[in-house]
């Protein structure tokens, strides 16, 4: 049974995520002592050439598979510490993973999620085929997240986040991907069957839906990863200062931050721009 | 054993109880295994029972007019023709087997008061809602809705008879142990904690426990970001013709305390009917 890491990335103009990619994916080598594999677009990888880690990206993974890239007209505000800007979001074609995975078992993560210590590893050989993370925990402690990261919508059900996904390659996965898929086409049905809002397509929101409608409509935490440890958008990361990554977290009403750190932890880091601006910091913990 | 549910109704000018008891005995009958399913009726008046076309789900009909409303559920040791009882709310539906809890209760305990409730969603209730005069007053978090308990138990005896007197002298005992908030009408809840907190049989009658597991739809409980009024405002009930309950996006397994004292319609008795016949 061959396990293995698979990341998705997509760049737009304003957020490099194959840069992402390749930092995730070297820290999940690394940490998780697992192969890497990357889904990407031709323009994504002419732009891995142009920007010279190309060649990085060939040694980090052992597959870079291309795909058609995904047509969307989603939309997001993501914010870079107090800047804030409306960005494409490239993110639809995760349903595919199931296909296009190389590895009996699978660790679908985020491109913004870092692995620094082997506690995944844990979790390959269990009885569940897919497993989520069944929530996100704030750095800050006090919680900043909204109620709209913990359920899809005001009465809805019970949010999960595809950040983390590991899934085997059997009967059970192919049905919770392909429900992915029917959701995903059919959002907006969807969106008025568990009343969420639909304006902007979201993989945990589709991820959630097919993890409770093959729970037997009903909430399963029980069965899952750990929950994301994570820095909201708002927050900067500001030093890697050798194993140490210290962020500015930003207070709820004032414009104050305050100063955080974290060691050999996975951390899930929504400020992109911030990773970027570390990236060679970064890279050298690989 | 002799073992049974025990459902407590009296005419109401607003509510139709006797149709909500109706729609509970026959979720008992559809779900609970054989020898576990027995039900008894206590209401004040036997003639609404002609109104249903299987009344045998009564398996046992007790005439009794003392009370009125709720404060008759108070006698519920007195008047259950059962050696072991377990007394409900009748605003509840049935909806797996849950037999062998039953077991549990008849060798473990003589008295079992439920102490904790779910949201739809099948959360643990935290909210302070409808439950300032038990956190303020330092009441054990006693519900009344599933009530177990042994005839000729000496422990069941002296708390439901202290119950019965809260009830009776509301006043007095609101002045003199719920001062720290007091309720506008000592309820059975009420009745029942603070009998169990000045007997100091709290902890041998409402124990941890993974059962009873009841969904309680009251609105303000039910985790959401702003405040309701009732909760069927907000989400479906949908019974399947099989009477599986869903409640918004969630298949239903406890037992589904609806609150809602319109919810059973003439459609969902047919439901229920259909089931019951059926099996």
């Amino acid at each position: 049974m061959k396990k293995g890491c698979l990341i998705f990335a997509h760049n737009n103009r304003d957020i490099d995520y194959a840069k992402l990619a390749l930092l995730s994916g070297s820290l999940a080598k690394k940490n998780l002592n697992v192969p890497v594999s990357l889904v990407t677009d031709q323009s994504t990888v002419d732009w891995m050439t142009e920007s010279k880690i190309i060649d990085r990206a060939n040694n980090t993974f052992e597959h870079i598979i291309v795909i058609d890239r995904p047509k969307t007209d989603n939309q997001r505000i993501l914010h870079d510490g107090f800047e804030k800007k409306v960005i494409p979001f490239v993110n639809s074609s995760r349903s595919n993973a199931y296909d296009l995975s190389p590895y009996d078992k699978t660790l679908l993560i985020d491109s913004d999620f870092l692995i620094f210590s082997n506690r995944l590893n844990q979790y390959w050989d269990t009885a569940e085929s897919v497993k989520l993370a069944p929530a996100a925990n704030d750095i800050n402690s006090t919680d900043r997240l909204g109620y709209h990261d913990k359920f899809i919508s005001d009465t809805g059900i019970h949010l999960y986040w595809a950040t983390t996904v590991m899934f085997n390659k059997d009967l059970y996965s192919k049905l919770f991907f392909d429900l992915v898929e029917t959701i995903k086409s059919n959002y907006k049905y969807f969106a008025d069957l568990y009343m969420f809002n639909p304006k902007q397509y979201r993989n945990d929101i589709a991820f959630s839906i097919a993890k409770h409608i093959l729970s037997g409509f009903q909430t399963d935490t029980l069965n899952s990863l750990p929950s994301l440890l994570t820095v909201i958008d708002k927050d900067i990361l500001y030093s890697v200062d050798g194993k140490k990554l210290t962020f500015l977290i930003s207070a709820m009403k004032a414009e104050l931050q305050i100063a955080t750190a974290i060691q050999d932890t996975d951390v899930h880091i929504m400020n992109k721009q911030s990773i970027i601006r570390n990236f060679d910091n970064l890279m050298e913990l690989v | 054993m002799n073992f049974g549910y025990l459902l407590v109704v009296s005419t109401h000018k607003d509510f139709n109880y006797l149709k909500m008891a109706y729609a509970l005995a026959m979720s008992i009958k559809n779900t609970q295994k054989e020898g576990y399913d027995q039900v008894a009726l206590v209401i004040d008046d036997k003639s609404g029972l002609d109104n249903f076309n299987s009344p045998w789900v009564f398996d046992h009909v007790i005439e009794w007019n003392q009370e009125t409303f709720w404060d008759g559920r108070s006698w519920m040791d007195k008047l259950t023709p059962f050696d072991h009882t377990v007394c409900l709310d009748v605003d509840m539906l049935f909806l797996r087997d849950y037999s062998h809890w039953i077991d549990y209760f008849t060798e473990n305990t003589e008295l079992y008061v439920a102490n904790k409730s779910y949201t739809y969603r099948d959360e643990l209730v935290t909210s302070n809602a409808y439950r300032e005069t038990f956190t303020k007053n330092k009441l054990p978090n006693l519900y009344s809705f599933y009530t177990f308990f042994k005839k000729d138990s000496n422990l069941a005896n002296e708390f439901f008879e202290l119950g019965r007197q809260i009830i009776k002298n509301p006043i007095e005992f609101k002045n003199l142990f719920l001062s720290n908030f007091r309720p506008q009408v000592v309820g059975t809840d009420e009745a029942f904690a603070l009998s169990a907190k000045l007997l100091d049989i709290s902890d041998q009658i409402s124990y941890p426990l993974e059962f009873p597991r009841v969904s309680h739809m009251k609105p303000m409980v039910q985790n959401w970001p702003w405040p309701a009024n009732s909760v069927t405002d907000h989400v479906g009930f949908y019974l399947n013709k099989r009477a599986e309950l869903k409640i918004g996006n969630y298949q239903q397994h406890n037992i589904c305390h609806y609150v809602d004292k319109n919810l059973i319609t003439d459609e969902w008795i047919n439901i229920l009917e259909e089931v019951l016949w059926k099996k």
